[in-house]
């Protein structure tokens, strides 16, 4: 049971990846493997048209002399947007983390609840932009509010945890002894020692922020598009080799953020969310 | 002047917010001060478009929220292919949460009670799929049973059949493989974690008495793990529901997260889908909150 189900999830992923390398996916056994064409195309280093497009290029830092240092946009401007997405949340997120983790209040079950449950799916949320605000919709600011709000739970998860595995009472009130206003104990004392729970929920929404499609494909219309819907593109439309060097290109980035995470010493993605 | 304008005029700040005497109205001010960033964003992402969804939705224009009227609810509720849809999405999702949830059993057992090789890159190999976005979930059943998948590639060449007459990926089927996909791995992480809080004694006890493995399990452990496997069922059919990515790409089956996107298309019906949004919003919520309030389960709210 086992075997059949690890098979059932690993296999399409190496087949995908060696698929990715190979010019035509037809048969049992990949043909012409070891070629690069694939991967050319998608990171946009070999001339596409129309549907099947790869990723521009964009100048990422200009140098005086006329030099430029160019990244592919569609993952740089996801790697932005998901950043963004994650410096709301490490704002909105540790604060209310140390709320529920350090005091009493009445209401405390349900400010717990509505901070580590997503409520509100990714299309849902994004109809309701889509109303809400309809100049804003298309724009770089709503993706990244939105992205926030639906990883924020993640956020929360990670750092809640880590403090709770922290003793606040005592590195609070030795803090204060030596007197430390109360935003600077928070500020210089506790958020300090949580750092490894903050970057460790950075990682994760950021991860899970660069990949949201639902949310995306419901608000976003033109111009640049984030990587998930590049992938969608790729996936619906072009030739198997091609799509499948555009979903390895994402296993990519999956692997390195997993190996980052279990550096950090954390069980990895939590199980709670996600669409 | 403007509705949040009088609203702030008609609160006053009670005292301890403004002037704190006590060191427990001070803390209570440091509550408020430590969870108002989330709110402000929980307000402005979440609440503040939920509830303009909501206006258009009973709005008797297509583009401006004046007036009331449930003509749009009406048309989901009497309409035989919205009930359809309605219909689709659950069976749908109860089907593939109860396989997801029985495969993930076993397997969080293997997992947790014995001791593998390599049972570390094991864990980190099922865990993998959760990242993965709804869309290459859909690729992912494609690779393995599309047109030129690989299983096809194999079975058809074992069989003398032709590929395209095995190939199942764009079948209903095939969705729900593509479903089990992105639910299989979530169902197990939430099953491993309470397989490792679960003591072990009473299950050795069991065994030393004479027990076999399978009653040890269906009298011992079992008992153990079933709020566990309560809130694997509820979390794993919330997961379930808001499955959209995968659908766009096999598009055998209409559920209700893909009908709410058809409806922004051709046809740009507003009032419809923010309906629909909210009939989702609605179900999903009080389906989370009396799941998990009646069945004990040890997950959140």
């Amino acid at each position: 049971m086992l075997a059949a189900t690890l098979a059932f999830l690993i296999l399409p992923v190496a087949y995908t990846f060696v698929g990715s390398f190979a010019t035509r996916m037809t048969g049992v056994v990949p043909e012409g493997l070891g070629t690069l064409d694939n991967w050319r195309v998608v990171l946009g280093l070999a001339d596409t048209i129309g549907s099947q497009r790869s990723m521009g290029w964009t100048t990422l830092v200009a140098l005086p002399n006329g030099i430029g240092i160019q990244v592919p946009a569609e993952l740089a401007f996801s790697v932005a947007l998901a950043l963004g997405g994650v410096a709301i949340n490490v704002v909105v997120g540790v604060p209310i983390a140390y709320a529920v983790a350090r005091y009493d209040f009445r209401g405390k079950e349900w400010v717990d609840a509505f901070s580590v449950l997503p409520l509100v799916p990714g299309v849902v949320l994004g109809v309701a932009f889509l109303r809400a605000y309809p100049n804003l919709s298309a724009t770089s600011f709503g993706l990244i509010v939105g992205y926030s709000l639906l990883k924020a739970p993640f956020m929360v998860m990670a750092v809640r945890s880590e403090f709770e595995s922290m003793d606040l009472r005592r590195i609070e009130e030795s803090a204060r002894s030596l007197g430390a206003s109360w935003p600077r104990t928070f500020l210089t004392v506790i958020v300090p020692q949580a750092r490894s729970g903050i970057l460790a929920g950075a990682i994760i929404c950021w991860t899970l922020a660069a990949a949201e499609f639902n949310f995306s494909y419901i608000v976003y219309a033109k111009g640049t598009q984030p990587l998930a819907l590049f992938l969608q593109r790729h996936i619906s439309n072009s030739a198997f080799p091609q799509a499948a060097a555009a979903v390895s290109l994402f296993f990519c980035i999956v692997v390195a953020v997993t190996v980052a995470l279990q550096r950090l010493g954390n069980r990895g993605f939590d199980a709670i969310g996600g669409d | 002047m403007s509705v949040a304008g009088r609203l702030a005029d008609s609160v006053t700040a009670p005292d301890w917010l403004l002037a704190p005497v006590t060191e427990r109205d001070r803390e209570r001010r440091r509550i408020v001060a430590l969870c108002l960033p989330f709110a402000a964003l929980a307000v402005v992402a979440g609440v503040f478009p939920l509830v303009e969804v909501a206006r258009i939705s009973v709005s008797t224009q297509t583009y401006d929220s004046v007036g009331f009227t449930l003509a749009a609810y009406e048309t989901l509720l009497t309409d035989p292919y919205y009930r359809g849809v309605a219909v689709n999405t659950l069976w749908f999702a109860a089907a593939t949460t109860v396989t997801a949830v029985g495969l993930a059993v076993p397997i969080a057992h293997a997992l947790e009670t014995y001791d593998l090789p390599a049972g570390d890159l094991l864990v980190t190999l099922v865990s993998f799929p959760i990242s993965l976005p709804g869309i290459v979930a859909a690729f992912m059943v494609l690779v393995l049973v599309g047109n030129t998948g690989l299983v096809t590639s194999v079975v058809a060449a074992f069989s003398a059949a032709s590929p395209l007459d095995l190939a199942f990926g764009t079948t209903t089927s095939g969705l729900f493989l593509a479903y089990l996909y992105s639910m299989i791995p979530r169902a197990t992480l939430i099953l491993r974690g309470a397989y490792a809080e679960v003591d072990d004694r009473p299950a050795e006890a069991a065994q030393s008495l004479g027990a076999t493995p399978f009653q040890t399990f269906r009298y011992v452990t079992l008992p153990a793990i079933r709020p566990a496997i309560t809130g694997a069922l509820v979390l794993t059919f919330r997961t379930a529901l808001a499955i959209f990515g995968t659908l766009l790409v096999i598009q055998s089956l209409v559920v209700w997260t893909l009908q709410i996107s058809r409806e922004l298309g051709p046809g740009f019906d507003l009032r419809v889908a923010g309906a629909m949004a909210v009939a989702y919003f609605a179900f999903a919520f009080a389906f989370t909150a009396l799941a998990l309030r009646y069945t004990e389960a040890e997950v959140g709210l």
